[in-house]
């Protein structure tokens, strides 16, 4: 007969012997602070109190009314997702602007369900256009208008970033809005500049700030930097959607005393709070 | 069920990966490396899917009288010319000199004539820029025009002086305003990261 006991003792020796033959990779120092910023993150989404931001980033509030017109004029809304992708070869941080952009595209993709207007998302990355495609149809799930989805369509233009941008500026089809959501290069204002030709109203975000100019320049509405962040915590009136915002303000207030601390502590000699972050 | 699993799923790989990069043990090591692979295996998958329904959607355009055709063509023609070019017999795939000539006299000058185009795409962009939000355009451009005449190739005193404020000019202000924007950008990635990471979903009524 099986002893449970021994089963116990088996089972607390293989982790044991799991731990013993681990280490730290980055020492004990480096370490705690990672579990520590992970536990002040944990804590800043888990418990939201305040609202940070209420103005209208994006001028998206002005979707479902450009969803309405381009209903009237039977025309469609473009959304491209940047450049960047999700399984392209770029940096970590532009794939998370992809993601990013993807609760605004849920956002107008409810609007455009409502009104029956169809959609073309464009991307050069074929994960990012799965992701598109989920993300149109849960629209269409959540506002029951999936007979609606099949008028709507995602397409993978190719790889590359000109791809990107010589499709949009190639395109024929004249939409009542147009979005281009997430992260930008160098060829970003051309991109901007095909989707701002082709469609009535026009609403831009990325996080690369070296495109911040196109986007102020192109579109009717942008977002700017950390505001591609933002914009979806405002979006809607759920209260865990604006957790990033609070996480994000509390963040801010803690950097903000971080560097006021570390610039005093140098003004006066003491410490380099500097160096002893970054450890060099 | 339908989405609890993927997000149980994201939420175990995504601490399983965040273990490996702590902590230094050969079964984590070898637990990651496995779910890497299998990452790069789903995007190489996605591609080939992504690649299929490029082709198939332009031979689903050339039947349609109303579609741009000629375009369908071209980018049918193209991708059979690149498959042609890495799959012949005796080829040698990405680095056949067929597919090198391709990439280097016909991908790269298409690319390079788009990247040429900025320019006159960037004063198209101003002029939208003036009509959308004037003041805010005006001093942009302003802004820029200053910064322009102070990276002017002049020489003696005046050039060096030109220099001078150019340098402060991009160590300070400009500067400034890209820090600001980089630390709010790696404040909203680090929560954005912890979102997908904890499975907040963005997604609700409105």
């Amino acid at each position: 007969m099986p002893d449970f006991g021994d089963l116990i003792g088996r089972l607390v020796g293989i982790i044991g012997e799991v731990l013993g033959a681990s280490s730290l990779r980055l020492g004990i120092g480096p370490t705690l602070a990672i579990a520590g910023i992970l536990l002040i993150l944990l804590s800043l989404v888990a418990r939201p109190i305040s609202r940070w931001v209420t103005r209208d980033l994006g001028h998206l509030s002005a979707v479902p009314r450009s969803m309405a017109l381009a209903a009237e004029s039977g025309a469609i809304a473009a959304f491209s997702l940047g450049t960047a992708g999700i399984a392209r070869s770029v940096s970590a941080s532009a794939r998370l602007r992809t993601l990013a952009a993807l609760p605004i595209l849920s956002h107008v993709a409810r609007a455009a369900a409502r009104s029956g207007v169809p959609m073309e998302i464009s991307a050069n990355d074929p994960i990012a256009a799965i992701l598109a495609e989920a993300t149109v149809l849960e629209a269409h799930r959540r506002t029951e208008t999936e007979e609606r989805a099949g008028r709507s369509r995602v397409v993978y233009v190719g790889e590359g970033r000109a791809t990107a941008a010589g499709y949009a500026l190639a395109a024929r089809t004249h939409g009542g809005a147009g979005f281009v959501m997430g992260g930008l290069a160098e060829e970003g204002l051309l991109l901007l500049d095909g989707m701002a030709s082709n469609t009535g109203s026009t609403s831009f975000g990325t996080a690369d700030a070296s495109q911040a100019s196109s986007v102020l320049l192109e579109g009717e509405g942008a977002l700017i930097g950390p505001e591609l962040f933002q914009a979806p915590s405002d979006l809607t009136r759920g209260g865990h959607d604006r957790i990033a915002a609070f996480a994000g303000n509390r963040l801010a207030w803690i950097t903000i005393v971080v560097l006021v601390l570390g610039s005093a502590l140098v003004v006066f000699g003491r410490i380099d709070l500097a160096t002893f972050l970054v450890g060099h | 069920m339908r989405r609890s699993l993927p997000t149980a799923l994201l939420v175990i790989v995504g601490l399983l990966l965040l273990a490996d990069f702590v902590i230094v043990n050969p079964s984590l090591a070898a637990l990651a490396g496995v779910l890497l692979e299998y990452i790069v295996l789903l995007a190489a998958a996605a591609a080939i899917t992504g690649g299929l329904a490029l082709a198939l959607r332009h031979i689903d355009q050339l039947r349609h009288a109303d579609a741009e055709r000629s375009g369908s063509v071209l980018v049918l023609l193209g991708m059979a010319a690149m498959l042609l070019a890495g799959f012949y017999p005796g080829s040698t795939g990405a680095a056949d000199p067929l597919m090198r000539w391709l990439v280097a006299a016909l991908l790269v000058p298409l690319v390079a004539s788009l990247f040429a185009m900025l320019f006159f795409f960037l004063l198209s962009a101003a002029r939208r820029g003036v009509r959308l939000r004037s003041r805010e355009t005006t001093v942009m451009l302003l802004a820029a025009s200053v910064v322009l005449v102070l990276l002017l190739p002049l020489g003696g005193s005046l050039g060096e002086l030109l220099a001078a404020a150019a340098g402060w000019a991009l160590a300070v202000p400009i500067g400034g305003v890209f820090r600001g924007l980089l630390i709010g950008v790696a404040i909203a990635t680090a929560i954005a990261a912890a979102r997908v990471l904890l499975a907040v979903d963005g997604a609700a009524d409105d």
